[in-house]
């Protein structure tokens, strides 16, 4: 099982998002996606999970074209996802939030549960089982009948997660799930992640805090505009004289920084060995 | 917290009084009506037509969150269904029941044709456009003279009757439709709680994760439409055998603005608020009669009053049937 980006290219109008982008995504491991603002991780996110078109290029999962399917097509296949704004279902309970997950699979019997009740208690009985046992995984058993827009941020987040989990997705993608959680609730998430780790599964962390991409991370890729500039271990990441440079932000043309980049390793007496 | 912990203190108790209350009332309701005078049997009666058509519209706008304002339509679909099937018309005369059966179908293969135009659409262009399809149905009824009579109507409609029992006078057609409330009732109420019930939920909630997380919303919304049409549909079916006439003035854009303000009034998305919604919208206006100018003025003054100090609606969301039940034997 790999995900596949293939020539991947995205267009808002003028705007290239997302320009050639080719990698790919082995199970087992948590690959990060890092980048500065507008690089282009969240339509990455959003492209592979549906809620954006691709442009040109395609998205594979096993050889399945993902593309060309419907957003909640892509969903059943397997792939769920958080939000960089975090997006629950507000009004309704935190265990609800979960349950819906569960409609792919048994709205087929929405009437019986209609009209023989101890089908509808027994199959809901069944269903809340399991999200309860993916709410205790994130603490958040005591809230199950709390509706989730009253919920605290960070206890939020850690239920969008649980969402994206609920039906055990083959790939896995988060788009900033630390974003605005203070520092004991990073901690808390990073280990929660790590523990999420499987060899069934594919697991894309988008995020800005670098402590927790270089823990959590097996492989990381480097976004600059649209671009892919920088792929491997956190180690090489953080040794790349070219994701430094995108950082600090002087250049913007990835030729530019990959020229600076060699300007400077020259200056340094450094001799290059280019990865991709 | 002083005003939280006293609210707290008094809720066991209230909470137990205002389901026995309304418990009360409604049994003392359903007992006398048989016997009071036909006028106020009628009464009631209209009364609960405009709880079962605002059963089926909370449907669409109080679980799925789409503002249907063309809800009408499915109304006149069934009364007309009713008012071709058993009249001298075209000199049909099929039995009720079975008339029931195939408003109920009509009106969902409408819902449907109806919805799917409309699913991309939502919030104010919605409402605008399902608005236009309300007043096109009324149109084509007000045009196609030789099936629907043009604005005269039809009249004669045939008497209903079920297995052989005559359905005519008044009393009969409130227990008939007191029936088919409450059934619908347990339906809406049984659907809102299933899994269908929670994909609508969290449609309304936000489309777009909804699909995130599997829905298919557009089976989603078309099951919502569907049922809705159909309970709209059969309200019109009856509708059509108590009046035994029926024409295009029934089905104004009124009427739809009518039921969507009582749902929104009553509490959007709660069976009992649109209880609550119907009773006041559609008793008010009688207990009002003699001041017949001042109606409308009045109605307005307690509409926005409600809107401010409950803008839930009189009974919200979160106090469902199942609180009430709970309620009423004091767990
Ligand atoms: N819906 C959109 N419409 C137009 N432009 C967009 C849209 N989403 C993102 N962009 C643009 O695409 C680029 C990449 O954005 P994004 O993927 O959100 O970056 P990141 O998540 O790395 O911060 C930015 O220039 C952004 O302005
Ligand atoms: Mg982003």
């Amino acid at each position: 099982m790999t995900l596949v980006f293939q020539s991947l290219r995205k267009e808002y109008g003028e705007v290239v998002a997302i320009d050639d982008v080719s990698t790919a995504f082995a199970p087992g491991m948590i690959h990060g996606v890092i980048g500065p603002n507008g690089a282009g991780k969240s339509t990455l996110i959003n492209m592979t999970a549906g809620s954006y078109t691709v442009s040109s290029g395609s998205i594979t999962l096993d050889g399945k074209r993902l593309d060309k399917l419907k957003k909640y097509q892509i969903a059943n296949s397997g792939i769920a996802r958080t939000y960089q704004n975090i997006r629950l279902f507000d009004q309704m309970t935190v265990i609800e939030n979960l349950e819906v997950c569960f409609y792919p699979a048994e709205v087929a019997g929405t009437w019986k549960e209609v009209v023989w009740p101890p089908y509808a208690t027994a199959r809901r009985q069944r269903r809340r089982e399991k999200c309860m046992e993916i709410l205790r995984f994130f603490d958040l058993q005591g809230y199950a009948e709390v509706d989730a827009g009253g919920l605290p941020y960070g206890r939020q987040r850690m239920l969008e997660i649980a969402r994206a989990l609920i039906c055990n997705p083959r790939v896995l993608l988060l788009d900033e799930p630390a974003a605005g959680l203070n520092h004991h609730e990073t901690a808390d998430l990073t280990a929660k992640l790590t523990a999420l780790r499987s060899p069934d599964r594919i697991m894309i962390v988008v995020e800005h805090d670098m402590d927790l991409v270089m823990t959590l991370c097996d492989s990381i890729i480097v976004m600059h505009h649209g671009k892919l500039l920088f792929r491997g271990t956190p180690a090489e990441v953080q040794a790349s004289a070219d994701v430094q440079l995108a950082y600090l932000g002087t250049a913007n043309d990835i030729d530019d920084i990959r020229a600076a980049a060699q300007d400077r390793r020259a200056q340094l007496g450094i001799r290059t060995r280019r990865r991709s | 917290m002083s005003v939280a912990e006293a609210r707290t203190a008094v809720r066991p108790r209230s909470s137990r009084i205002v389901p026995l209350l309304v418990f009360a009332i409604t049994i003392a309701l359903i007992v006398a009506t048989p016997f009071l005078p036909n006028y106020y049997v009628r009464v009631v009666n209209s009364l609960l037509i405009y709880i079962l058509l605002g059963i089926g519209l909370n449907i669409v706008i109080g679980y799925t969150g789409l503002l249907d304002l063309g809800f009408v339509a499915f109304y006149a679909v069934g009364a007309y269904t009713y008012a071709l099937l058993a009249s001298p018309q075209f000199d049909l005369h099929l039995p009720f029941l079975l008339i029931l059966v195939i408003a109920a179908c009509l009106g969902a293969i409408t819902g449907i044709l109806l919805g799917i135009p409309v699913l991309r659409l939502r919030g104010d262009y919605l409402a605008i456009v399902t608005l236009g399809f309300g007043e096109i149905i009324r149109i084509i009824i007000n045009n196609l003279d030789w099936l629907t009579g043009g604005p005269q109507g039809i009249a004669r409609l045939d008497k209903a009757s079920i297995l052989g029992l005559q359905i005519a006078r008044p009393v009969d057609f409130f227990w008939l439709l007191l029936v088919v409330v409450v059934v619908a009732g347990v339906v809406a109420w049984r659907l809102e709680h299933s899994i269908l019930g929670k994909a609508w939920a969290a449609i309304r909630e936000d489309q777009d994760a909804a699909r995130g997380v599997g829905i298919n919303t557009t089976n989603a919304k078309l099951a919502a439409f569907a049922t809705s049409a159909t309970i709209g549909s059969i309200a019109g079916a009856i509708f059509g055998a108590s009046q035994r006439f029926v024409s295009p003035e029934s089905f104004t854009l009124q009427e739809s603005v009518l039921i969507v303000l009582m749902i929104v009034v009553g509490g959007i998305g709660n069976i009992l608020g649109i209880v609550a919604g119907a009773a006041i919208l559609i008793l008010l206006p009688e207990v009002l009669r003699e001041f017949a100018e001042w109606r409308i003025l009045f109605l307005g003054l307690l509409m926005i009053f409600l809107i401010i100090v409950r803008p839930a609606g009189i009974v919200p969301r979160s106090f469902g049937p199942e609180k009430l039940i709970r309620g009423l034997f004091g767990k």
